[in-house]
């Protein structure tokens, strides 16, 4: 068996699982990150909503949260320490993240609506205010999930024009848009157009790698403020996000272990000692002296439903499920907040879980008890928040 | 029916290099758990655009729900290509190792024959790509010359076709370290590992390769051996079809006995760090972690062993396919998405303004170094570099390790 | 502003479009009036399942008689619709021998031909069987799909001086003297009301029988069952397995496009308005399904739906085992009532009505529907299914490869904007996502097309989204658990479509 040592091994490359190992790599542990694939935030509009079911300020929302919401173990310091984090690290890279803990903010959708989220990558930052401006949208021909007239039917002042970019999938435009000469003939044409005073919109497609950079040379260019729109997935502001995170792990000298599922668990008493992994033929012994889960709930695969029950697929840990499968979704799809949102793993104020019967295995993210992201639309935030703590608690153990 | 896990989330889509290049190819989540509802058994394949899928695995890889995506896709194109006749290139590409073979007896004349446009042109009427060029081929490969070195720890290393014809004396390098670390290193007889078949269609071939192989390999394996590979896609053919589509006779046996030679390099430093004593290299290098070694996943162990060289700055590159893919980026008809991949992921390495790129892979040199035109090393060219800078002369790596082990006892 | 025709047919189901297309071929101007989409009753909640006959051989030898003579009808005129996939009846240990021999005996009687197979030979047909069977018995069984089925009667209704209006409700049957002279149907989205005249009207509405025949001052006392069945993401069979025992829960399995179907259970209900599916319903058609085909207690279930059996009433009987014949009934005031029967045998049923219809009309002309094929069949892709595979540009179901261009071509051709409509002529969203990304496609390509508002277009994504729903959660566990939160996160996250 080939066998690795860290300090540290996280598993779940999600953004909690990314944010708990970019921290502790940052400090200087070995740190690994195990993660089966890649994880949901690749489809997410790759902006932070921290607590947007609340009105203007996420975290005077705290108050209205029921007790068990993981948010308090967190407190309102804790989301602010995690949130300055996140933004140092983006701003090492390519896509800086704009926003302020204290103040929601909209984001356009591409039906139409707008969405209140927190942070927004600096391709969206644009989007603040243009309910009251003038905004052209682009699309592009041949796109099959991006419908203008859902915006420029709602919007009160707007416009619309299609560009060909000879290729039909956001992904492929989006790698267009890194080819030399595309972006600038895309602005030549923009400019063209001769646009009336306000914003440009367009579906999140200007490149995996720069898009700041692309958005700003076309601004410029035309003289207009320019934002992403987010789309349905694949989504590139999810891809850049999570590439990001990966990225700044990797500068940290974390080692990453990716594609192969957990096929046991080595332990010592209550001690977690090692994670096997099922690669081929030979499995891979990765040893840590603490182990952080971080896998996320069903989507995620962290959590596995049956016809009767739900289990943690890594440790087994005990799941709080909330009454049997015919209580788990109420009958209104819209009613965001089925009550099956609120199966987890209950941990305590040091992140540990409850039921558990391990010292040094701490878990984080949205596999967290009484998270209901949907309902308190809180995902990113609470997986940030709650990443950096349980590391902080990790780094308190190692040390 | 690992199929039934997909719940059409796209990832597999946001990970795929062809299908943002080549609008003919639907992308892996049609390509595989999508379709496969609809091939029924006994029925005709139609699917003819399976083919623009280049096995890179990195759908499988990010796959969160564990669909063996790349492995569906990998079906469907054998039986594809066993139910139609094929183009030229697919029977060209799939005796890649008696080319490579061919090439190597007539060496240096082949290298030169191959650079004739005439040759060029008649193979492009053929549907082979002028654009990348054909590897050098090598008089004196690894079939020739020392099969035996060294005392110890006992190894069989599986080089490869590329080490063996195209770089020999990187295979020698490779079983030079292995003998200064305390390794009886043996270059056992070895054909193709059957990536070049299995890729091109021939199935058939592809497991007579694997047979002899694997025949080859148990009996060292009895004897004690482990099996080390040096070519990352040697080691997933290795590693995953000789137990799984291959089925060759102890597959499961030689899976569980080989290493990657990185890994294996690792393992003994971890059990004595002097064994392999690492100076000081001041470069800063580009680190492409080839496709096929992310799908073994087994981490990036050349990295971890960069990490300990002082001096070494090291970008781990592992977002980009480098658009050879193996015999892939040979066929004309791949020839744009081949180049356009090889752009994409050398913009990379350029704009890190690094002074060598490094991969384990050959098609990753082969296509890398041709576009970024830096340096394009093996990573145990970069450690032997660094062991060198414990030893007098600096410049020349070959003659560090020499020098060295002249010192030890 | 009234219309005037011949006949009105009130039921869009099999048997209404069957009408429809008999009465079109003989010459009858007619109009079909359907509240909602064709087949939303018992026809599009059934097994889609083909008779030979061989479940009612024991105990309804007319039925069996029918059955067969349909099943072979069918297979000739209506080939784009039906698979002809065989069937298996598979006697498990401790089902009863005798049943078996009287099956056997009267399959021979009836005309249906029959194959006895070792367990060996029949897991070489169906590898997924229970290897533990006795023996497995080839039957001629088909699927067939019931919403292309009555489409294409319906295009022959369209094409020969009938007039189709679905999404039209009927709320009352216009009187005079005492006699039924017509109908007022209100259309679904306009609510605007239509007046239709004519000599005849024919009440097919199946289950909402009796609430029609009330409208025309008559009473049809009816059995209502409700039957629900479950829907597994891939085929685990390419032919349609039976039990071989007494017909109850859960004993036949039928492969659909590229779907299975299982089920079904029988529960008494009143309301054929109010369907809800109990989850345990799913637990026991998985579980029977599962003894015939281990897998299916494991596999991944993509939905689950249910419809109501429309039989006639007789006392003392269970749903099941009242007689699956059809009666037509003469109310005497100008209006029939034509109820009962079944998919398969729904041609027969036509023909049977449209002879009353003639003679009262004295009229001569006979029924050809046995021997012309169904028209319109040429635009449908068919069978096998791996061919559907060739072409893959601009598709926008992904999940049943239903293009742009069909998509545009129904939209086009049926002048509709409903998702239903779209769904039903094309597959799209029928697959395992169950229309979670392609209906967002579809609407917006609606709307493109200028045949709806944005503002429309989201009202009715919303609403479909509520009804996918519906259908999704008394399965949802497992791999269609995650499916569905990544679903929420799409729509009440990125999207943001909560209804606040």
């Amino acid at each position: 068996m080939s066998s690795h040592l860290h300090d540290v091994v996280v598993i779940g490359g999600g953004m909690s699982g990314l944010m708990a190992s970019v921290y502790l790599a940052g400090k200087g542990f070995k740190t690994a990150l195990i993660s089966r694939g890649d994880p949901v935030c690749c489809l997410s509009t790759g902006c932070i909503d921290v607590l947007s079911s609340t009105g203007s300020n996420p975290l005077d929302g705290f108050g209205g949260l029921p007790e068990g919401h993981p948010y308090h173990l967190v407190g309102k310091k804790g989301v602010e320490e995690a949130y300055k984090l996140f933004k140092e690290v983006m701003a090492e890279g390519s896509i800086p993240y704009v926003g302020t803990i204290r103040k929601n903010r909209e984001i356009l959708t591409p039906i139409g609506t707008f969405k209140t989220t927190c942070l927004v990558p600096a391709t969206m930052a644009a989007s603040l205010g243009c309910r009251d401006e003038y905004v052209h949208v682009i699309s592009f021909k041949g796109i099959k999930d991006f419908y203008p007239s859902y915006i420029t039917s709602k919007l009160k002042n707007t416009g619309f024009s299609l560009y060909d970019a000879g290729a039909s999938s956001t992904l492929a435009i989006a790698a267009r848009f890194e080819e030399k000469g595309f972006a600038e003939d895309f602005a030549v044409w923009l400019e063209g157009l001769e646009l009336p005073p306000g914003k440009v919109a367009l579906p999140a497609v200007l490149g995996l790698n720069n898009p700041v950079a692309v958005m700003e040379a076309i601004s410029l260019r035309i003289g207009r403020e320019v934002f992403e729109i987010p789309t349905l997935p694949p989504s590139i502001p999810g891809f850049r996000l999570f590439r990001s995170l990966k990225a700044a792990l990797q500068h940290r000298g974390g080692d990453v272990f990716w594609g192969m599922p957990i096929s046991s668990v080595e332990r010592h008493g209550n001690i977690v000692e090692a994670v096997t992994l099922a690669t081929s033929g030979r499995a891979t012994r990765v040893q840590g002296r603490v182990f952080i889960l971080a896998t996320g709930s069903f989507v995620s695969g962290g959590l596995f439903a049956t016809r009767d029950s739900v289990h943690e697929t890594v440790f087994g840990i005990p799941v709080h499920i909330p009454g049997p499968r015919k209580d788990w979704f109420r009958n209104d799809f819209f009613n965001a907040g089925h009550p099956i949102e609120e199966a987890g793993i209950e941990v305590d104020a040091s992140f540990r879980p409850i039921h558990g019967n391990s010292t040094n295995l701490f878990v984080c993210g949205s596999i967290l008890a009484h998270s209901e992201i949907m309902k308190y639309h809180c995902g990113h935030g609470l997986a940030l928040a709650t990443g950096l703590k349980a590391a902080k608690m990790c780094e308190r153990m190692l040390t | 029916m690992s199929f039934e896990h997909c719940v059409r989330c796209t990832i597999c889509v946001e990970n795929c290099p062809v299908y943002k290049v080549e609008p003919r190819f639907p992308g892996p989540k049609q390509s595989g758990p999508d379709a496969q509802r609809f091939r029924l058994d006994g029925e005709k394949s139609v699917d003819q655009w399976v083919k623009y899928c280049c096995q890179c695995r990195r759908c499988q890889v990010a796959c969160p729900y564990g669909v063996e995506v790349a492995e569906i896709i990998l079906k469907a194109q054998l039986k594809y290509g066993a139910e139609h006749i094929s183009p030229f290139t697919a029977h060209l590409f799939a005796n890649a190792y008696h080319l490579n073979a061919l090439g190597s007896t007539f060496a240096p004349l082949a290298n030169k024959a191959a650079s004739w446009n005439v040759i060029k042109s008649v193979l492009n009427l053929l549907g082979v790509s002028k654009e990348p060029d054909l590897p050098e081929f090598r008089f004196i490969n690894l079939e020739r010359g020392r099969r035996r070195k060294g005392k110890g720890r006992k190894v069989a290393f599986f080089y490869g076709c590329h080490l063996s014809f195209n770089r020999p004396d990187i295979g020698r390098k490779i079983r030079d370290l292995l003998v200064s670390m305390g390794c009886r290193v043996v270059m056992p007889r070895q054909t193709c590992c059957g990536l070049p078949a299995l890729g091109n269609g021939d199935v058939d071939m592809a497991k007579k390769y694997a047979h002899k192989n694997a025949v080859t390999l148990t009996s060292y394996i009895n004897r004690g051996f482990d099996v080390v590979y040096a070519c990352t896609s040697c080691g997933l053919t290795l590693m995953q079809d000789y137990p799984g589509v291959l089925e060759a006779p102890g597959g499961k046996k030689i899976a569980e006995n080989t290493y990657n030679v990185n890994e294996y390099l690792l393992s003994l430093m971890q059990e004595d760090n002097e064994k392999v004593p690492l100076g000081r290299l001041e470069r800063k290098i580009a680190y492409h972690i080839p496709c096929h070694l992310r799908a073994l996943g087994i981490g990036y162990p050349a990295a971890k062993i960069f990490e300990q060289i002082d001096g070494l700055e090291c970008f781990v590159l592992d977002e980009n396919c480098c658009g050879l893919a193996g015999t892939y980026g040979f066929k004309k008809r791949n020839e744009t998405v081949s180049h356009k991949l090889g752009e994409i992921a050398s913009a990379q390495i350029r704009d890190l303004h690094v002074d060598a790129m490094v991969a384990d892979c050959g098609a990753c040199r082969m296509q890398l170094g041709h576009f970024t035109n830096l340096p394009a090393l093996d990573p145990v060219e970069i450690i032997m570099e660094a062991i060198a800078d414990k030893t007098v002369n600096k410049r020349k790596s070959g003659l560090g390790i020499k020098h060295w082990l002249r010192k030890t006892p | 502003m009234s219309i005037k025709t011949d006949v009105i047919i009130i039921g869009g189901g099999a048997t209404g479009c069957g009408i429809a297309r008999d009465l079109a071929l003989r010459g009858v101007h007619h109009y079909l009036v359907e509240k909602g989409d064709f087949a939303s009753g018992a026809t599009g909640a059934c097994h889609g399942l083909l008779h030979s006959g061989g479940r009612y051989v024991v105990n309804d030898s007319v039925a069996a008689h029918e059955c067969i003579t349909e099943n072979t009808i069918l297979r000739k005129i209506a080939q784009k619709c039906v698979e002809t996939t065989g069937g298996l009846f598979v006697r498990l240990p401790g089902d009863s021998k005798r049943y078996r021999d009287r099956f056997l005996k009267g399959c021979d009687e009836m005309g249906i031909s029959t194959t006895v197979l070792s367990p060996s030979k029949a897991l070489d047909l169906v590898p997924n069987l229970n290897p533990a069977m006795e023996e497995a018995i080839v039957v001629p069984d088909c699927s067939i799909d019931p919403f292309r089925l009555c489409m294409l009667n319906a295009y022959t209704s369209r094409h020969r001086g009938g007039a189709i209006l679905t999404h039209h409700e009927v709320i009352e049957i216009i009187k005079e003297k005492g006699v039924c002279v017509g109908v007022k149907a209100r259309e679904r989205l306009t609510s605007q009301i239509k007046e239709i005249r004519a000599r005849i009207i024919i009440n097919a509405t199946g289950a909402w029988g009796d609430r029609v025949a009330r409208l025309g001052g008559s009473e049809v006392p009816m059995t209502l069952s409700k039957g629900s069945l479950i829907v597994s993401n891939h085929r685990l069979t390419n032919m349609v397995i039976n039990r071989l025992r007494p017909p109850s829960d859960g004993d036949i399995i039928v492969p659909n496009e590229a779907v299975c179907l299982a089920g079904t259970t029988s529960i008494p209900i009143d309301d054929p308005d109010v369907l809800e599916i109990d989850p345990a319903e799913v637990d026991i058609v998985a579980g029977e399904a599962e003894q015939m085909i281990p897998s299916f207690g494991s596999t991944r279930l993509i939905r689950a739906y249910t419809g109501v059996r429309p039989l006639l009433k007789a006392s003392g009987q269970d749903g099941r085992s009242i007689s699956r014949g059809f009666k037509i009934i003469d109310h005497g005031n100008g209006m029939f009532s034509i109820l009962g029967g079944k998919l398969t045998t729904y041609r027969l049923m036509a023909e049977k009505m449209v002879d009353v219809i003639m003679e009262r009309f004295g009229l001569k002309m006979k029924c050809r529907t046995a021997e012309l094929p169904l028209e319109g069949q040429d635009e449908l892709s068919g069978y096998p299914l791996s061919k559907r595979l060739s072409n893959m540009d601009d598709i926008i179901c992904e999940c049943e490869l239903v293009s742009r261009n069909t998509v545009e071509h129904a939209i086009n051709t049926m002048g509709t904007h409903y998702v239903g409509d779209i769904q039903h002529r094309t597959r799209l969203g029928m697959g395992p996502c169950q229309g979670g990304f392609c209906t967002f496609r579809a609407l917006g390509i609606t709307q493109e097309l200028g045949r709806v508002s944005p503002e429309v277009s989201l009202k009715i994504l919303k609403e479909f989204l509520q009804r996918r729903f519906k259908g999704i959660r008394p399965a949802l566990w497992g791999d269609q658990l995650r499916e569905e939160q990544l679903i929420e996160s799409i729509y009440l996250g990125i999207l943001n479509m909560e209804s606040r």
